[in-house]
C-alpha cells in the first residue's frame, strides 16, 4: 500500500459523514449478493449430478432454483448500488456545496486557481468520487469475506481444492505488488503525459489566428502528429508492463482453476484417491467446486479493475483539502441586497495598510467631493477602493463611511450606495440588460443615455437582449468600460468607485467615460476614481497622491 | 447517436488496421472463454459418467484436460494482448480525434477561432475529446465482439448440445440485451442531455460567481447568484439520480436476462438427457456455456451506462470538426511571395456578424509597395476588421480588396499566407524556445532570427534571457507585455511579408522603444507596403499617409 492509500480513509471520512452508513450498508449488501453464489453452485450440482446417478432430479425445480437464486442476486446487486450510488450522492454534494460556499464567502481570489480550475474541481473532478464509493469500496468489502467463504467451502469438500486455491490466492498480490511496483511510477508518468498532450491541444487552439495568419497550420498539424505518436509509443511501453499485473492475476485465476477442473477430473475417474476426507469425490462435489473456483479470484479481480477509481479520488481528495484548508480573507457582510446605510455619502481611510503591508495616507472625502487617487502601479489605489467600497476589511485601521466605521454588519447597507467601475469587468452569462440591471429596478433608458452608451447597445447584434458572456459578446474594451459605467448609473448611486476608467482607451472614448462620470457628479454624488490618467485627475476637485511605486 | 456513429467511423477510417485487430482479439478472449468453461463442464461431467460406469480407464483424460489447460493460459494471453491491441486503438483514436479538430478549427471563420479560446470553451472542448476516446474501445469493439462471440457460441450449441439449447441461450441473450439496451438509451439519453444543460450551467454560474465576486457583492447580488448556483446543482443532482435509477435498472436486468438464460438451459438440458436425447455432459456444456457467455453483457453495461454523456460530446464534437480543413497546395507553401503587390480597397462596405449596421462603409485606398499608411478611429470604428478582411479572415460585404490586382477571395491560402502577414491586436506565444516561437513563422536560420528580434528591440531582452534557446511558459508566461508583443511582432517579420499588417503594433511600449521598433521594421522590409491601425501618436507620425475611419 502507498502512502495515498492510508491518506484516502482519512480524507474520506473528514468530508463523508454523510455517505458513511450508506456506504458500510452498500458494502454488506454487496457481500450478501456474492454469498447467493455458492447456493446457486449448489443447485447445479444437485441437478447435474443427480442426471449421472439416475436419481431424475426435476428440470423445472432446478431452473427455478437457479434462476429465482439469480434474480435474488441481481436484486440484492440493485439494492448494494442504489445505496452506494445514495452515498456517493451525498458525499460529492457536500463537497460541492462546501466548495460554492467557501467561493461565496471569500474576499478575494482563492490562491488554489482561477475560476476555470475551481469550476473543473467543483464539477467533473467531483464526480470521480463516485466510481470510489461505488466500485472500489464494495469490491474491497468482497475481497475481505468472499474468498475466505469459498475457500471453507472448498476445505468442507476436498482438501486438495482447498490447498490449490489457499496456495495460489495470496500469491496473486504478492505478484502483482511486484509487477504492480514496476509499473505503477511509469503509469503516473503516463497519466501527466496524457494530460500534456491535452495541454498542447489547448495551446494550440488558443493561438489559431496567429497559427493561421502565420501559414503554419500544415506545421503544426505535423508537429501535433509527431507528439501523440511519440506518446502513444511511449505509453505502450509502459502499458506493455502495467497490464502484466492484472495478466498475472488472470494468469493465477486460470491455472487455478484449470488445476481445481483437472483434479476434479481425474478424482471423478477414479485416478486420483486422495484429497478428500475419505471416499471418493462425488459427482456433486465436483461440480460445486468447479463452478466456485472461478468466483473465488472474481473478487481480487473486480479490486483490481476498480484500482484507478482510487487513484482518482484520492487526487481529487488531495485538491479539495487543499481548497478547504486554505484560509484566506472573507467578504465582509454576505453580499446580498440590503436598506441604504443612512447618513451622508462621505469616505475616511484611516491607519489603513494594503494587503501586501503598504501604508495608505489618511484620507477624509466629503459628501459630493470628486477626488483622484494617483500613485504608481502597486502604490495602492486598487486597493484603497476596495477598502471604501467595504470588499476588504482593513487589518489595521478604520474605514469611516455616513459618518461610521464600516463593519461587517453595515457593509451590504453601505454597499447598497454604491456604484462600482472595476478595472477589469466580468460579464455574466446573461443578457445586455441582465448584465445593467443585475436584478435591480430603474430606468434603463436614463442610464443608458446618462452613460452615453445608447449608441453602443444599438450597434449590438440583437440590442438589449443580446447575449453576453465569457468573451464579453463582442464588446470592445471601450464598449465594455462604458457599459458598467451605465451599470453603476442604473442604482442611482450616492456614491462611485471607479479603477482606470480611462486606461487603455483612445482619447474620443477616454473623453466620453470622463464626461459620463462628470455627469454623475453633478447630481450630487461623491466620485472617487483611481487612475494613471492626469487628464481625468485634472478634472477632479482633489488630487491625492499615493506616492511611488514601492 | 448518428454523431456518434461518424465520429467511431472517422476514427474507424483512419485507424483501421489496429480497431480491427482490437476487435479480433476481443472476440478470441470471449470464445476461449465460453470454450473453456464449457468444456470444463463437459468434462468434469464425461469424467464423472465414465467413473461411474467403471470405465474410467479407457477414458481419454488427456485430450480434454491439455485443451482445459491450453484454454486457460491461451485465454490469459489473448486478455493480455486484446489489452494492449485496445489500448494502442484508443491511442490512435485519440491521436485522430485531436489532429480533425486541430485542423477544423485552424479552417474555422475569424468568429469561431476566437470564440474556442476562451476557457470554457477550451474546457468543454477537451473534455469532448476526453470523452470520445472511450468510443471505440468502451462502446462499439466491445460490443461487436460480443455479439460476435454468440454468433460463434450459437453455431457451437447448435451442434454439439441441441438446436433448442443453442436458440434458447443466444435468443435470450441477444433479445434481453437488445430490449435492456433500448430502453436504456430511450431513457437516458435525453436525461443525460438535460444533465449535462444543468452541468454546464451550475459551471457558468459558479465561473460567474467567482469572477464577477466583487461586483456582484458591491451590486447585493452575491447571495441570489450563490442561490442561482445552488438551484442548478439541485437540478443536476436530480436528473443524475434519475439517470443512477435508470442504469441500476438497466444493471439489474442484465444479470436477471444471464441467470434466466443459464437457468432455462440447466432445465431444457436436463430434460433433453431425461428424455435420452443427449448425454449429461452435453447438458453440463450448454449450461456451462451459457453461464460464461454472460462475460459479453458486461461491456453492454458500461457501454449503456455512458451513452448519453458520449453521445453529447459527439454531436459537439461532430459538429465542430464538420467544416473541411484549408487546401494548401504543398506542405510549407511557397517560401516567398513572387514580387511586390499594390493593395486596393474599393468602395469596402465590412459588416460586423450579426450587427445591423456596417463598420466600415465606402472605404477606398490604395499602397504601394515601401509605402506606409495608418487607419485611425476610435475603438469599435472597424480598424481590425479591416485588416483582418484584408488577411481574408473576414468576408467583404461589399466592394473590392485586391492585392495585385487580384481579389483577396480568390488567392489560395498558402499564397495568401506568403504574401500577407498579420499581427493582430491580441496574438498568442505558446511554451517552448524563443527559437521555437520563431519557427511558427517557417524554419529559419539563428542568423534570420537575430535579425528580426534587432529589428524590434529585443536583441538585449532576449540575450539576458539566455539566448534562442531560453525558454518561454505557456501563453508566453515570464515575459512582460510589451516584451511578448515584440516578439510576437519579430515572428510577423520573418515571414518577409510584401504586404504587412499592423494591429496597435506599439501597445505596451515606451514612445523611444515604439519609435525605433518602427524604424526598425521598415529596415528590415524596406518595399513591404505596410498598413497600421493605428493608436497612437508614434504611429501615425511613422506613416507617410493617414486615414480616418469614423
Amino acid at each position: 500500500m502507498d502512502k495515498s492509500a492510508t491518506q484516502l480513509p482519512d480524507a474520506t471520512s473528514r468530508q463523508t459523514d454523510p455517505g458513511q452508513t450508506g456506504q458500510r450498508r452498500a458494502a454488506a449488501i454487496s457481500v450478501l449478493a456474492g454469498l447467493v453464489w455458492p447456493l446457486q453452485a449448489a443447485v447445479v450440482a444437485w441437478a447435474i449430478g443427480g442426471l449421472l446417478v439416475e436419481r431424475s432430479p426435476a428440470p423445472l425445480i432446478a431452473a427455478i432454483g437457479f434462476g429465482g437464486l439469480g434474480l435474488l442476486r441481481a436484486a440484492l446487486t440493485y439494492l448494494a448500488e442504489a445505496q452506494a450510488q445514495a452515498a456517493a450522492e451525498a458525499m460529492i454534494a457536500q463537497a460541492r456545496a462546501e466548495i460554492v460556499a467557501a467561493e461565496a464567502r471569500r474576499a478575494g481570489d482563492s490562491a488554489f486557481g482561477g475560476a476555470g480550475s475551481l469550476a473543473a474541481l467543483a464539477g467533473e473532478k467531483l464526480d470521480l468520487l463516485a466510481p470510489y464509493v461505488t466500485r472500489y469500496a464494495p469490491a474491497r468489502a468482497r475481497v475481505m469475506v468472499l474468498p475466505l467463504v469459498i475457500l471453507g467451502l472448498a476445505f468442507w469438500q476436498s482438501w486438495a481444492v482447498g490447498v490449490v486455491l489457499l496456495i495460489s490466492g495470496p500469491l496473486i498480490p504478492v505478484f502483482m505488488a511486484l509487477i504492480g511496483m514496476a509499473a505503477k511510477e511509469a503509469s503516473a508518468r503516463q497519466m501527466t503525459e496524457i494530460g500534456t498532450l491535452n495541454d498542447f491541444l489547448v495551446e494550440r487552439l488558443s493561438a489559431l489566428v496567429d497559427i493561421r495568419l502565420l501559414g503554419a497550420g500544415p506545421r503544426v498539424l505535423e508537429g501535433f502528429a509527431r507528439q501523440a505518436g511519440d506518446l502513444r509509443r511511449r505509453t505502450m511501453a509502459v502499458l506493455r508492463v502495467a497490464f502484466l499485473s492484472s495478466t498475472v492475476l488472470e494468469l493465477f485465476a486460470a491455472i487455478g482453476v484449470a488445476m481445481v477442473a483437472v483434479y476434479v477430473g481425474f478424482s471423478l475417474l477414479g485416478a486420483l484417491e486422495f484429497g478428500t476426507w475419505g471416499g471418493q469425490l462425488t459427482p456433486e462435489a465436483g461440480i460445486f467446486l468447479l463452478l466456485l473456483a472461478p468466483e473465488f479470484y472474481q473478487p481480487l479481480r473486480d479490486l483490481s479493475a476498480a484500482w484507478h477509481d482510487k487513484a482518482a479520488a484520492t487526487a481529487v481528495m488531495d485538491e479539495i483539502l487543499a481548497h478547504s484548508s486554505e484560509g484566506s480573507a472573507q467578504l465582509p457582510g454576505s453580499g446580498g441586497q440590503a436598506q441604504r446605510l443612512p447618513g451622508p455619502a462621505s469616505i475616511g481611510l484611516h491607519g489603513c495598510f494594503t494587503p501586501s503591508g503598504r501604508a495608505l495616507p489618511d484620507m477624509t472625502i466629503a459628501a459630493g467631493e470628486r477626488v483622484a487617487l494617483i500613485g504608481a502601479s502597486g502604490a495602492g489605489k486598487t486597493s484603497a477602493l476596495r477598502l471604501m467600497a467595504g470588499l476588504e476589511m482593513p487589518g489595521q485601521g478604520a474605514v469611516v463611511v455616513a459618518g461610521q466605521a464600516l463593519t461587517a454588519a453595515s457593509a451590504d447597507a453601505w454597499r447598497a450606495r454604491l456604484g462600482w467601475m472595476p478595472q477589469s469587468p466580468h460579464f455574466l452569462t446573461g443578457s445586455l440588460r441582465q448584465n445593467l440591471t443585475l436584478g435591480r429596478r430603474g430606468n434603463l433608458a436614463e442610464a443608458l443615455e446618462s452613460a452615453a452608451v445608447g449608441a453602443v447597445v444599438q450597434a449590438m447584434p440583437k440590442g438589449l437582449a443580446t447575449r453576453l458572456g465569457e468573451t464579453g459578446g463582442g464588446l470592445s474594451g471601450g464598449e465594455a468600460r462604458r457599459i458598467t459605467l451605465a451599470r453603476a448609473v442604473f442604482g442611482n448611486p450616492d456614491v462611485v468607485l471607479a479603477d482606470e476608467p480611462t486606461a487603455d482607451l483612445d482619447a474620443d472614448t477616454a473623453g466620453k467615460v470622463t464626461e459620463g462620470l462628470l455627469a454623475q457628479a453633478r447630481r450630487g454624488v461623491t466620485l472617487v476614481v483611481a487612475t494613471h490618467d492626469l487628464a481625468l485627475a485634472a478634472r477632479m476637485d482633489r488630487i491625492i497622491d499615493l506616492g511611488a511605486a514601492p | 447517436m448518428t454523431a456518434l456513429w461518424s465520429i467511431f467511423r472517422l476514427i474507424l477510417r483512419d485507424q483501421r488496421a489496429s480497431m480491427l485487430r482490437g476487435a479480433a482479439l476481443g472476440l478470441v478472449v470471449l470464445a476461449m472463454g465460453v470454450a473453456l468453461l464449457g468444456l470444463s463442464g463437459w468434462f468434469i461431467t464425461a469424467a464423472s459418467a465414465a467413473g461411474l460406469a467403471g470405465a474410467g480407464a479407457v477414458f481419454d483424460v488427456f485430450r480434454p484436460s491439455a485443451m482445459v489447460r491450453f484454454l486457460a493460459l491461451g485465454r490469459a494471453a489473448a486478455r493480455y494482448g486484446e489489452r494492449i491491441l485496445t489500448h494502442d486503438a484508443t491511442l490512435h483514436a485519440l491521436e485522430t480525434l485531436r489532429l480533425r479538430v486541430l485542423a477544423a478549427h485552424l479552417a474555422a471563420p475569424y468568429a469561431r477561432m476566437i470564440r474556442v479560446r476562451g476557457g470554457q470553451a477550451l474546457n468543454r472542448l477537451t473534455a469532448d475529446i476526453d470523452a470520445l476516446d472511450g468510443v471505440p474501445l468502451r462502446l462499439v469493439l466491445p460490443v461487436m465482439a460480443g455479439m460476435a462471440a454468440q454468433v460463434l457460441a450459437f453455431a457451437a450449441l447448435w451442434w454439439l448440445v441441441a438446436p433448442s439449447v443453442a436458440l434458447w441461450v443466444v435468443g435470450g441473450y441477444l433479445a434481453g440485451a437488445a430490449l435492456t439496451a433500448g430502453w436504456m438509451a430511450r431513457v437516458s439519453l435525453p436525461l443525460s442531455r438535460r444533465a449535462e444543460v444543468a452541468a454546464q450551467a451550475f459551471r457558468t454560474r459558479l465561473i460567474d460567481l467567482i469572477r464577477g465576486r466583487r461586483d456582484l457583492a458591491v451590486y447585493g447580488r452575491l447571495v441570489a447568484q450563490k442561490a442561482a448556483v445552488e438551484r442548478a446543482e439541485a437540478r443536476r443532482q436530480d436528473l443524475r439520480r434519475h439517470l443512477d435509477r435508470a442504469e441500476r435498472k438497466a444493471a439489474a436486468a442484465l444479470g436477471g436476462v444471464a441467470s434466466m438464460v443459464a437457468a432455462g438451459a440447466l432445465g431444457l438440458g436436463m430434460m433433453l438427457v431425461q428424455s435420452g436425447r443427449i448425454e449429461p455432459a452435453f447438458a453440463a456444456l450448454g449450461f456451462f456455456a451459457a453461464l460464461a457467455l454472460a462475460e459479453t453483457l458486461v461491456p453492454l453495461r458500461r457501454a449503456v451506462s455512458d451513452l448519453g454523456r458520449i453521445a453529447g460530446a459527439a454531436r459537439r464534437v461532430g459538429r465542430d470538426i464538420a467544416s473541411p480543413a484549408l487546401a494548401y497546395s504543398h506542405v510549407d507553401g511557397p517560401s516567398a511571395c513572387a514580387a511586390a503587390l499594390d493593395l486596393k480597397a474599393t468602395d469596402l462596405i465590412l459588416q460586423r456578424p450579426g450587427a445591423a449596421i456596417p463598420v466600415v462603409t465606402g472605404l477606398s485606398f490604395s499602397l504601394h509597395p515601401g509605402k506606409t499608411l495608418a487607419i485611425t478611429g476610435a475603438s469599435g470604428t472597424g480598424k481590425s476588421t479591416l485588416l483582418l478582411a484584408i488577411a481574408g479572415l473576414h468576408p467583404v460585404a461589399e466592394g473590392r480588396i485586391t492585392l495585385g490586382g487580384r481579389s483577396v477571395a480568390d488567392w489560395p491560402e498558402a499564397d495568401l499566407r506568403a504574401c500577407v502577414s498579420l499581427l493582430p491586436q491580441r496574438s498568442s506565444l505558446m511554451a517552448g524556445t524563443v527559437a521555437e516561437a520563431l519557427s511558427l513563422a517557417g524554419p529559419k536560420g539563428d542568423k534570420h532570427m537575430w535579425q528580426a528580434l534587432d529589428s524590434v528591440q529585443m536583441t538585449q531582452v532576449i540575450r539576458d534571457r539566455g539566448g534562442l534557446a531560453s525558454r518561454i511558459g505557456p501563453r508566453g508566461d515570464g515575459l512582460s507585455g510589451g516584451e511578448a508583443r515584440r516578439l510576437a511582432l519579430a515572428r510577423t517579420l520573418l515571414r518577409m511579408p510584401r504586404i504587412l499588417l499592423l494591429d496597435e503594433p506599439t501597445e505596451g511600449l515606451d514612445d523611444a522603444t515604439a519609435i525605433a521598433v518602427l524604424a526598425g521594421v521598415r529596415r528590415l522590409l524596406p518595399t513591404a507596403a505596410i498598413l497600421i491601425a493605428a493608436h497612437r501618436e508614434v504611429e501615425t507620425a511613422f506613416a507617410d499617409r493617414v486615414i480616418a475611419l469614423n
